[in-house]
């Protein structure tokens, strides 16, 4: 169904970073209209995820052409429940970090266009999670990362700079193979829309016909793009170095919403198009593989930190393989575990952060051998309390959000849903990481409030009270996550609606490619003329 | 043609990889950049040959004359991409140009940053640099530091 409003979701991010530009100087101001545009985007991607799935049957996917040029020729944006989630659950996280920001960071950082460069950072997330496009898509992760290399480089000390390297130039690395691997599937099927791919590779396994050479090195390569994004297994390095140099709030966006961009990309893309026929046999175990030892190796890693950053670093990639582990074994269940978790884990992982802020505030260490830790819950109690909330929401125990999205992807893993591929072992695998996460949380959580460190509390000199604009934020992000674990029904019937959908594609291309009236071009002839689809003549004018 | 072009791929890319490798970051920066045009050719090289079928003459533009213009739009044309280049590589590589451009001049004034304030581009050097240091705002003494460097070294930093 056409919806021309979409685009908010990215216009209104760029109109406030844009807005935010002239007026950097003047901090009041450009908090001001930096909170104005926030909630606008929280309340706009609100309304449209209504408009998804209101009415008895909803409305499945809203698309916007851009220019009126139709689906295959020109610029898709597509907004359907499972990019809804992530979109309101990313806006979100941009307000509580945002609002963090205000009382935690310098305001010679705050000056140095701190204010755009979030702005821009967000309309790239939003834009990513719109696109209907593979080139549109590694333009908007451009937009994405040029904005995070300012953030990450900006008032950086010595450290955070030579950390920031390896996040930059990793990424440009991916980005280089991503727009080479986007020419190569324009060569191959002479269409970059996805909605037109999934139409073909469905087509041509359908028919049975061969995919064109190559198919499975190009599958490949944008597996190690998107893995690199989503920080997979032998591609996750530079999350815990470059990451826990930033600051709170920014730490608190970073870690909550980039990652979840390479997850969803991952979870649109290749379930219909890269893992499709002989694809699927070579790129289905890798990515089953490199979901298993992220899991289990991060969560190891986790046990063993003891400053408290890294650990829930470690843990947003455990995250991460328990995502990745949904999008290989696939089929409803699975990819609904997908949509849940994924969303979840956004405001479960900045609650974290947040929390994790909030506390080296307090204690003015960051270290839980530190003797300013030890028997916090005598003097903070409810923060000892708000941390148990947030560090079992993030090993995913049943009260609380991070439960049902693992449920669902560790049923399909044990084979309790027949379109998805089961596997055993990575089933048994994320239950161990499970427990795995649970004894690291609880060793964070003993040793940072329930033991008495052994030397007696020294007097906290560089403690600050720490600010009211990061308890607020802590606030709103404890309520949603609270909220989302105890009352989670109508949650998990939105995640069912973006599993089904992401797991049959015809919902998808048929909202997308409605407009058209094509005569199914097999694979077989489309490819010797090299050019599935002719210019359709009336789009000229 | 494509053979030439591939050949042109592969050497970048190689050249690229061995950049990237290096233990200096300004040879990585140029690693980079190199690995971008690599990029753009593969691009090039993917969207079909230039030459017409089976002869030496090349395709025409995609945007060249009106008569050509016309007969594209009343579909006399059964198939264009036999006669004329396919139009959207290019547009993609012009766009993956510009975006290779604000990234160049992103990483070069992050290699100008860096060199002022840890006094070295050596990756082995750079490793110096101690994990537990506090991360103090370098830019609020950078300038000072930058002032002092030029007052000592007699004019050129």
């Amino acid at each position: 169904m056409t919806n021309r409003w979409i685009v908010l979701m990215v216009v209104l991010p760029m109109l406030t970073g844009a807005l935010s530009v002239p007026v950097v100087r003047r901090m009041r101001l450009s908090r001001a209209i930096g909170l104005v545009g926030m909630s606008a985007t929280l309340a706009a991607s609100l309304l449209l995820l209504w408009q998804t799935v209101a009415g008895s049957e909803g409305r499945g996917a809203l698309v916007s052409q851009m220019g009126q040029w139709d689906a295959p020729m020109g610029i898709t944006l597509v907004f359907d429940t499972f990019s809804g989630m992530l979109m309101v659950a990313a806006a979100f996280v941009f307000l509580c970090g945002y609002l963090a920001s205000f009382g935690e960071l310098k305001p010679t950082l705050e000056r140095r266009y701190f204010h755009p460069l979030l702005h821009f950072m967000h309309a790239g997330v939003n834009l990513s999670f719109l696109t209907g496009d593979l080139f549109n898509l590694f333009v908007a992760f451009e937009i994405m990362l040029m904005a995070s290399y300012g953030l990450v480089c900006l008032a950086a000390g010595r450290k955070r700079l030579v950390h920031a390297y390896k996040y930059v130039v990793l990424n440009l690395l991916a980005s280089a193979l991503f727009v080479t691997s986007a020419g190569l599937v324009y060569g191959m099927f002479g269409t970059l829309n996805l909605a037109d791919l999934m139409r073909i590779v469905g087509t041509a396994v359908d028919y049975g016909d061969a995919l064109p050479d190559g198919f499975v090195a190009v599958s490949v390569l944008l597996l190690t793009v998107f893995g690199l994004k989503a920080a997979v297994f032998p591609l996750f390095f530079w999350l815990p170095d470059a990451y826990p140099t930033l600051p709170t709030p920014l730490l608190a966006i970073f870690g909550g919403v980039l990652t979840k961009v390479g997850i969803y990309v991952l979870a649109r893309t290749f379930p219909p198009i890269f893992m499709v026929g002989e694809a699927g046999d070579v790129v289905g175990p890798m990515l089953l593989f490199a979901a298993v030892v992220t899991m289990l190796l991060a969560g190891v890693m986790a046990v063993a930190y003891r400053k408290l950053r890294g650990g829930l670093c470690m843990m947003v990639l455990v995250g991460v393989g328990f995502s990745v582990a949904g999008v290989a074994v696939g089929g409803n269940v699975g990819l609904s575990g997908v949509a849940f978790y994924a969303s979840q884990s956004m405001i479960a992982a900045a609650l974290a952060f947040v929390l994790c802020g909030k506390l080296e505030a307090h204690t003015g260490a960051d270290h839980l051998d530190d003797p300013h830790f030890g028997g916090l819950w005598r003097e903070v109690p409810w923060l000892a309390v708000f941390s148990f909330v947030a560090f079992v929401t993030l090993v995913g125990l049943p009260p609380l959000s991070g439960f049902y999205g693992k449920l669902w992807i560790i049923q399909a893993a044990l084979g309790g849903d027949e379109t998805s591929n089961p596997n055993t072992w990575v089933g048994f695998a994320a239950l161990l990481t499970g427990a795995i996460t649970l004894l690291a949380v609880l060793r964070w959580w003993t040793s940072a409030f329930w033991l008495g460190s052994e030397h007696g509390r020294t007097s906290r000199d560089n403690a600050r009270p720490g600010s009211r604009s990061l308890s607020a934020a802590l606030g709103l992000l404890l309520a949603a996550s609270i909220t989302l674990g105890l009352f989670a029904q109508p949650f998990l019937t939105l995640a069912q609606n973006a599993g089904d959908r992401l797991a049959s594609p015809a919902g998808y291309i048929e909202a997308v490619l409605n407009p058209i009236d094509f005569e199914t071009p097999r694979l077989a002839n489309t490819l010797s003329h090299a050019q599935p689809h002719p210019p359709k003549p009336e789009a000229h004018h | 043609m494509i053979m030439v072009l591939a050949i042109c791929v592969a050497v970048t890319f190689g050249v690229s990889a061995y950049l990237l490798l290096g233990r200096e970051l300004k040879g990585v920066a140029m690693g980079v950049f190199l690995l971008g045009h690599a990029a753009n050719m593969a691009i090039l090289a993917a969207s079909g040959s230039p030459k017409l079928d089976g002869g030496p003459n090349m395709k025409r533009p995609p945007i060249s004359d009106t008569t050509f213009d016309a007969q594209l739009r009343d579909g006399t044309i059964a198939d264009p991409l036999s006669v004329m280049v396919d139009p959207v590589p290019q547009a993609l590589i012009l766009t993956a140009i510009v975006i290779g451009f604000a990234v160049m001049g992103f990483l070069l004034s992050l290699l100008v940053v860096t060199s002022r304030n840890v006094g070295t581009l050596t990756l082995d050097e750079l490793a110096q640099v101690h994990e537990d240091e506090p991360d103090e705002d370098i830019d609020a003494i950078s300038r000072d530091v930058w002032k002092k460097r030029r007052n000592e070294s007699g004019g050129t930093p």
